[in-house]
């Protein structure tokens, strides 16, 4: 199971928009809490919400180092890969 | 930068609920405790309504008395891992009343209910074998995901659909997963819709542990739960609960329908690195149990105070957290300074009650968590109501 990378960039920026819908636009290097102020709570509503529309599950920990959205794409990516 | 650079976010949040009153809502300063309902507080009496003593049994004189005695015949402490020189015949009653309570092969004690979640969940999960666990879990079953090698999956809070899922994407390897999910979410009061998370698991083979932390004492035949409630005893597969709510004293435990859960003992950290309960922890509790398992009279008292304050406190336009009545009654606000002024008008007119706020919060809510004893008196019940309705002619809760 496999889907093209830009494919996985829109889908999660469609969910940090559902979880925080006052952002603006985000570069890839922004960080998630310390720039964005995005909480654990909304940090986890984002993954369920990429999980439901990837149809995937994300396993806590693979996601543990991904402070910004490159890097939670690129993890997003690699559970696709594993998948 | 240095070690406590991070926690300046935290300083800001304890200054922002502390600004408005003399007295802080975060770790209240209690002077004094002269019953299961009443303190002293800023040298003032006041009505507790923000505790989890929901049978009143932190004072019941059978408990007091066998703590006494266990101080006077086994020492203040065991000083040892119940591995080691902390297993006292007492550990091993209380065991097997719970064991025996519940009609189920085993049951350990833990020293914390928080140790039970991580004990348990940390050992009966690890590596290669996965944990599917509710979103809105207490920070402890969070706490034994992390502590346990097992890949963790979170799922939607209370949403069994979300659950089956995830279970259905791991395939073979859901007959090596552990769901973990409580009955009685201690937040907003809100219950788990058990029945179909107990058949989801089934249905892929999956184990599930269910805890009863706010529920137990309080739910079901004998206050066995909420698992019990619904007849679900023989299919769960594990319960786990604290000794710190309903039972009024400190410590925890898991239950199994498997009698393999006994070889948990050699397995789990939490279990085998840290002391014993000491022995009047040990003995107040086996009363509390003894007490709670005799007759439904602390239970039925505590219902009637349930039923009364949730039809008042709706009826007064309050936002309340749950549609199904509870020790545990949440009223729900969108603005932190509405809870704040709430929490500290209450506390005004004499009644402790819990403010809790984000990020400690589900779906960003601020909220004020009122909790329920068999041990108010139906004047108790009477006053909250009474100053609840004062306070929202000026809060406005509706507006919320």
């Amino acid at each position: 199971m496999a889907a093209a990378p830009d494919r996985v960039e829109a889908v999660v920026r469609e969910a940090l928009k559902l979880a925080a819908p006052q952002i603006g636009p985000v570069s890839g290097d922004t960080h998630l809490a310390s720039e964005l102020g995005l909480d654990s709570a909304q940090v986890m509503d984002m993954i369920m919400e990429i999980e439901d529309r990837l149809d995937i599950s994300i396993p806590v920990a693979s996601i543990a180092e991904a402070h910004t959205l490159d890097q939670l794409c690129d993890s997003v990516r690699r559970v696709l890969e594993a998948a | 930068m240095n070690l406590f650079d991070k926690f300046a976010p935290l300083a800001e949040l304890r200054n922002a609920l502390t600004a408005r009153g003399r007295v802080s809502s975060v770790a209240t300063p209690m002077d004094n405790v002269q019953s299961a309902t009443t303190a002293t507080i800023d040298g003032k009496r006041v009505l507790l309504a923000g505790t989890n003593n929901y049978l009143g049994l932190t004072f019941a004189p059978e408990t007091r008395a066998a703590a006494i005695k266990a101080i006077e015949t086994l020492g203040t402490g065991t000083t040892g891992s119940r591995m080691a020189s902390g297993n006292y015949l007492g550990h091993r009653e209380l065991e097997r009343s719970f064991a025996e309570a519940f009609g189920w092969p085993s049951a350990i004690v833990f020293s914390t209910g928080y140790q039970a979640n991580l004990g348990a969940i940390s050992a009966l999960a690890g590596q290669g074998e996965y944990l599917l666990v509710d979103a809105d879990g207490h920070a402890s079953i969070h706490d034994a995901c992390k502590l346990s090698n097992a890949t963790t999956i979170r799922f939607r809070h209370n949403d069994p659909e979300n659950l089956d899922r995830r279970l259905q994407r791991l395939g073979e390897d859901a007959r090596r997963t552990l769901v973990v999910v409580e009955s009685l979410y201690s937040v907003l009061g809100d219950r788990a819709p058990l029945k179909e998370f107990v058949e989801v698991t089934q249905k892929h083979g999956a184990m599930i542990i269910v805890d009863e932390a706010h529920s137990f004492g309080m739910f079901g035949p004998k206050g066995l739960g909420i698992c019990a409630e619904l007849g679900l005893l023989d299919r769960v597969d594990f319960v786990v609960g604290t000794f710190s709510k309903s039972l009024g004293g400190v410590g925890g435990f898991c239950v199994s329908r498997h009698a393999e859960f006994e070889l948990l003992r050699l397995a789990s950290r939490p279990y085998i690195f840290t002391a014993s309960p000491p022995p009047p922890v040990i003995a107040a509790t086996q009363a509390a149990l003894d007490r709670l398992l005799a007759g439904d009279d602390l239970r039925e008292r505590l219902w009637r105070h349930i039923h009364r304050f949730y039809k008042a406190v709706n009826a007064l336009g309050y936002r309340v957290g749950s549609t199904d009545p509870g020790p545990v009654t949440a009223l729900l606000f969108n603005e932190r300074d509405q809870a704040i002024a709430l929490w500290q008008g209450l506390l005004s007119e004499g009644i402790y009650t819990n403010l809790m706020v984000p990020p400690s919060t589900p779906a960003g809510l601020n909220i004020v968590r009122i909790s329920l004893s068999a041990a108010h008196s139906d004047e108790d019940i009477g006053r909250m109501i009474e100053v609840l309705g004062t306070l929202a002619k000026q809060i406005k809760p509706i507006a919320a």
